[in-house]
């Protein structure tokens, strides 16, 4: 059966800007704009329900 | 002669291991796979919170700690350029205060930042000593000028009111 591998790459997509977005964060705080720290952790939060939902939806693709 | 022990699938041997029915339990597949990366969001996730939290704290203050104002001494007993030992925020954390100018007054927490030692103010060459190991120190900012100590001093502010000089409160360690 031919599967598709929509899903992974969005994910994988996901991933990376976890990564990317984590270590601006740090950097942020490091340099004391906490207001950006804030706005990478608030990303960082909202792509967990967004990878839930590529999940949901690609599962059985 | 060959035995024909390996041309059976599952060969007929009593070992307890060929009758363990596996199910690809191990393998990862293309919605495992999804699966494990879901999971790494939420761990991203969750491990944003404490940073998030930190910063929040930050910018709502609760990071600049407020002492009570303690009286250090009288303008009128220190002459200019003289320094007195006292003590701020605790009994125990001990500070020097040295007077400048007619108006101009500078406080740190006087513990080396090398090995704690008391560093003392030396008027004659016009900056802070730690005699332990010949640390100096720049008695406008604390910063270190020579010998094994690199960070600054604490800085206390301090302001004058009514004839005397109160610690007011204990500025920020800056890296």
């Amino acid at each position: 059966m031919k599967r598709s591998y929509q899903g992974v790459l969005l994910l994988s997509v996901i991933l990376l800007l976890n990564i990317v977005f984590t270590q601006k964060m740090v950097h942020q705080f490091f340099y004391e704009n906490y207001v950006n720290t804030l706005i990478y952790c608030g990303l960082n939060i909202v792509l967990f329900p967004v990878a839930w939902v590529i999940y949901k939806k690609l599962k059985k693709a | 002669m060959p035995s024909d022990k390996n041309n059976k699938i599952p060969f007929n041997e009593d070992n307890y291991t060929h009758n363990i029915n596996r199910n690809n339990e191990r393998s990862l597949d293309r919605r495992g796979f999804m699966k494990t990366l879901v999971g790494a969001a939420g761990v991203f996730a969750i491990s944003s919170l404490p940073w998030g939290a930190v910063a929040a704290k930050e910018l709502m203050g609760l990071g600049e700690k407020e002492y009570s104002h303690k009286k250090i001494t009288d303008v009128s007993k220190l002459a200019v350029g003289d320094s007195i030992d006292f003590t701020f925020p605790g009994d125990h954390d001990d500070a020097i205060l040295i007077r400048l100018s007619e108006n101009k007054y500078v406080a740190y927490q006087n513990a080396c930042t090398h090995l704690r030692c008391p560093v003392f103010w030396v008027k004659e060459e016009g900056q802070m000593v730690c005699p332990c190991h010949h640390g100096f120190f720049d008695v406008e900012t604390g910063a270190p000028t020579a010998g094994p100590p690199r960070r600054p001093l604490p800085e206390i502010q301090v302001k004058v009111e009514n004839g005397a000089v109160y610690a007011v409160r204990v500025k920020r360690y800056e890296a």
